[in-house]
């Protein structure tokens, strides 16, 4: 084996130093991108629910686990049948912007492409484009009630189906600001460069 | 960068038109495309004329609207006070009756929102929704 000379050679103290501050720095890494999974995860939870409960019919199991009737609960998700989508499209038409053929295109549309980008956040797989459109999405919903709220429209945001009907208005929007800076936060920091290697 | 995004964007976009295809299909015969209400749910105030008697009339407009004035015998049900009208409500119905929904006006929801669940929290199955609603029923009345 060739030997190198002491002078190319770092000194075993400052080679040691060297290791330890990349072993921090790589946890720190590490840490970083465990916390931004989880954050993928919770968002693309968030979306996967509120698909759900637009195409599933939830109201008995929700409504169930409200009051903690656990038993109940399991029946129902035993006897779930498919929601309605006039009811989700109602919620859409209640916005008064969209004509009825619209809101009826949207509500057949919108929780499966929901269900889709949150997927995309799940696996990595088309992960900006699944940022940009749920990102997009939650801006015009959140401008929806905002827009009702001054139009004196007493609407239920249909952000998770029937399960937010009776939600307030100042409830509607802290949901969609806290999701919305979720999703940029994910959004900027996968266009920083700080790229998780599977990202595509 | 941006155009790979773009790209991503339209693929998801497209890739969502699938299944929302299929269960447009599946729901076709559940789901009128042209009216937020099917036809065969709502009833014009000349219909509701003819079921006098055989129909019950249910204001869905908040308490201080029906408070006002309100279609003769007709029984409050809105959703502010749901769990406590309801009751009322199923203690003046009977067996083979219709319901009759009305809020303020053509564009008002509370009528349809209201039949809805009466519908399915109280499975019944003779429910529409009165056309024009209130201002309807008042034009032709008074």
């Amino acid at each position: 084996m060739k030997e190198t000379s002491n002078t190319q050679r770092p000194t075993p103290n400052i080679e040691q130093a060297e290791h330890s501050t990349l072993g921090v720095e790589r946890s720190a890494l590490d840490v970083g991108r465990f916390l931004w999974r989880i954050l993928d995860f919770v968002v693309a939870g968030i979306f996967i629910f509120a698909g759900l409960t637009k195409i599933l019919d939830f109201d008995h199991l929700i409504a169930d686990l409200q009051h903690l009737r656990v038993a109940n609960a399991f029946a129902d998700l035993g006897q779930l049948s498919l929601a309605s989508p006039a009811e989700f499209a109602s919620d859409i038409d209640n916005f008064k912007i969209l004509p009825w053929p619209v809101s009826v295109a949207l509500a057949f549309y919108l929780p499966w492409l929901e269900i889709f980008c949150a997927l995309g956040l799940v696996f990595r797989f088309l992960y900006r484009g699944a940022l940009s459109i749920l990102s997009a999405s939650i801006v015009v919903f959140t401008l929806g009630i905002i827009t009702a709220k001054v139009r004196g429209l007493d609407i239920t945001c249909g952000c998770f189906g029937h399960a937010s009907q009776h939600w307030s208005f100042p409830a509607h929007l802290l949901t969609n600001l806290a999701i919305l800076a979720a999703l940029l936060f994910l959004f900027f920091k996968a266009t920083s460069g700080n790229t998780p290697q599977n990202a595509v | 960068m941006k155009s790979s995004l773009v790209a991503q964007a339209v693929i998801l976009a497209a890739l969502a038109l699938l299944p929302a295809a299929g269960e447009a299909i599946y729901f076709r015969d559940k789901i009128s495309w042209r009216s937020a209400i099917a036809p065969s749910e709502m009833v014009s105030v000349e219909q509701a004329r003819e079921w006098n008697g055989s129909a019950i009339w249910v204001d869905a407009r908040p308490d201080d609207d029906f408070a006002k004035d309100h279609v003769p015998d007709a029984i409050s049900l809105n959703e502010d006070r749901w769990n406590e009208l309801l009751p009322q409500f199923l203690a003046a119905w009977a067996p083979g009756k219709k319901v009759i929904v009305y809020c303020s006006s053509l564009s008002c929801n509370a009528s349809r929102e209201v039949a809805r669940r009466l519908r399915k929290e109280a499975q019944l199955s003779d429910v529409f929704v009165l056309e024009g609603g209130w201002e309807a029923w008042l034009k032709k009345n008074r």
